[in-house]
């Protein structure tokens, strides 16, 4: 069992699991021939086991019985204009309602127009007018759930020209007009701020402490002079670094190791998540002293 | 470049719907990003004025990035999720068919797990069928029936001991009925060929042999059994008598059935036969689970 959180500052809503992975199919039967569970919880995609039966509801209910689980979404399409996909929103809820996730979580980005899915995170500009539409959004999505879930920020490739804020203010002014909570993808920060310029620790910066419920960790590629967030590398040093500088500014929060592509044995995934555990001791270390210091 | 701070500028800009709507156009657009904007009427200094661009990509650059991303996953899940068939067309004919497939069917569910659904009806309307393949959505149709066969609802199947266990009586009256993680897939090509060279290491082109034509036509039923998917061919008598137990048939409906083109006799011991061999399948739903 993880720590009490050393700061308490994390969002209270969202309990403090320690650190996790992904379930993933290709460690199906590593993760169930285990007799302990080798992360402190893990993370499903959601849309994956939205379906009645076979091998991933089996594997899944073997996994809740033993370890925590939060279900990640890929296709709430939060920003999108299209309605609300209530087929979707109500699975989501059946599941919910049948693992008892610790959180549940999507994406600040759309991804569907007129009924088609780009199976995509796409970008969205950053107005009033899409602020507006979006926490409107969020608030049916959490009325639906009973639950307040987690906003991810996203990769992107894009940045509109009309945008009238950051980001990251963005993501702000969602959590308060819609009470919701941040899902940090600190890989993702890094990747953006790449590829548009921007300083990834005035992101880090200005996100409210006490938002954020749930941090992401992956690696990414490169494509000519961008970067690409494609989970198929380990987390690079740049990202450790802004990793520990999110520990430092939000304390212990729930952290993932994302990796979806040239996935390694489960050993290697679990190292790395065990490598994200020691970085959040090592950057709430000095922290810890000084508050020991100051008491 | 976009200023430091990440703030893009609040330029004017389209309302958020034209804004969607303008650029899922452009990343699903067949010919790529420039194209598509050819397609439309509009230049790159339009889409400039649209998105920020900088020396190290340009606007229509950066929205290549998610045209590609569009296409390539689909494209990729669907040769995951069909590679015999993909196998069997080759590199370019399985990026031909891909390509006219999602401009007749984009996908329209949230999940990638269906974006196959209708590839087994349209490739065997496509001109790569026309074109000597005849056998292609056949194929297409056993990869698909295999994948979702799989997801389907758990039940527990028919035990040989409960049913020996029965008074004659109770048997003959038993409704048999099919387990729901299952599915017929009607074939007069031996496309089984196909698919065990592929999924036994095969996987060039000019090295799989066309199926040939059956003599007669038959049926493949699919089901799962535990986690494993399971395949094999039943002639067509079996794949009616098949269909017969999705609606739940007793066992002496069966043979009656079966009596009206043959003697009782003959009609009985059809029906133990493949009553026998759906109790080994675990084809037949348990009773009482209905």
């Amino acid at each position: 069992m993880p720590p009490a959180p050393a700061a308490a500052r994390a969002m209270p809503h969202f309990r403090y699991l320690g650190h996790g992975i992904g379930l993933r199919p290709e460690h199906y039967q590593a993760v169930l021939a285990e007799a302990d569970a080798p992360v402190d919880w893990f993370e499903i995609i959601s849309d994956n086991f939205l379906v009645p039966g076979g091998n991933p509801r089996r594997v899944l209910r073997g996994v809740r019985e033993r370890t925590p689980v939060v279900m990640h979404g890929v296709s709430l399409s939060l920003g999108s204009v299209d309605p609300l996909n209530e087929d979707y929103l109500r699975g989501l809820r059946d599941l919910a309602a049948e693992i008892e996730p610790a959180m549940v979580s999507d994406h600040l980005c759309w991804g569907s127009l007129g009924g088609q899915y780009a199976h995509d995170l796409l970008p969205l500009p950053y107005t009033e007018e899409a602020l507006r539409h979006v926490a409107e959004r969020v608030l049916r999505v959490q009325d639906r759930l009973q639950r307040r879930i987690l906003v991810e920020n996203v990769s992107s490739y894009v940045a509109f020209r009309q945008s009238a804020m950051t980001e990251w203010e963005f993501l702000a002014a969602l959590c308060a007009r819609a009470d919701c909570g941040v899902l940090l993808d600190v890989n993702n920060i890094f990747v953006s701020a790449h590829n548009h310029g921007f300083d990834p620790a005035a992101f880090i910066a200005g996100i409210p402490v006490d938002r954020v419920g749930q941090i992401h960790l992956a690696g990414h590629s490169t494509a000519g002079a961008l970067l690409l967030d494609t989970h198929d590398h380990p987390v690079c040093d740049g990202v450790w670094d802004l990793y520990r500088m999110a520990v430092r500014r939000f304390g212990q929060v729930s952290t993932l190791i994302e990796w979806d592509d040239h996935i390694p044995p489960l050993e290697r995934v679990v190292a790395e998540s065990r490598r994200a555990a020691a970085a959040e001791a090592a950057a709430l270390a000095p922290a810890t002293a000084e508050q020991h210091a100051s008491g | 470049m976009p200023p430091a701070d990440g703030r893009a500028g609040g330029a004017a800009g389209p309302a958020l719907a034209a804004l969607q709507g303008q650029f899922f156009g452009l990343i699903t657009a067949p010919e790529g990003v420039a194209a598509g904007l050819a397609a439309a009427g509009l230049r790159d200094a339009d889409l400039d004025r649209v998105i920020a661009s900088d020396q190290r990509a340009s606007a229509v650059e950066r929205l290549d990035i998610y045209a590609n991303m569009y296409f390539y996953r689909i494209r990729d899940t669907l040769r995951d999720y069909f590679p015999a068939t993909a196998a069997a067309l080759g590199e370019a004919g399985f990026h031909n068919l891909i390509t006219d497939y999602l401009l007749a069917h984009p996908s329209r569910h949230p999940s990638l797990r269906e974006v196959g659904r209708h590839l087994p009806g349209f490739a065997a309307r496509h001109a790569l069928a026309a074109g000597g393949r005849p056998w292609l959505g056949e194929l297409a149709a056993l990869e698909w029936a295999r994948l979702d066969v799989f997801d389907r609802a758990d039940e527990p199947a028919l035990d040989r001991a409960r049913l020996q266990a029965l008074a004659p009586e109770e048997f003959a009256s038993l409704p048999l009925r099919a387990i729901r993680a299952h599915e017929l897939v009607p074939s007069v090509h031996a496309v089984d060929d196909l698919w065990s060279a592929v999924n036994g290491g095969a996987d060039a082109e000019s090295s799989l042999a066309p199926p040939a034509e059956r003599e007669t036509p038959a049926a493949f039923v699919v089901w799962r059994r535990e986690t494993t998917v399971y395949h094999r061919l039943a002639d067509a008598a079996e794949a009616e008598a098949i269909a017969w137990l999705q609606g739940g048939l007793g066992f002496g409906a069966l043979c009656e059935r079966l009596g009206q083109e043959r003697s009782p006799e003959l009609a009985a011991q059809r029906a133990s036969a493949w009553l026998g061999q759906w109790l080994a399948d675990g084809l037949l739903l348990s009773v009482g689970a209905e």
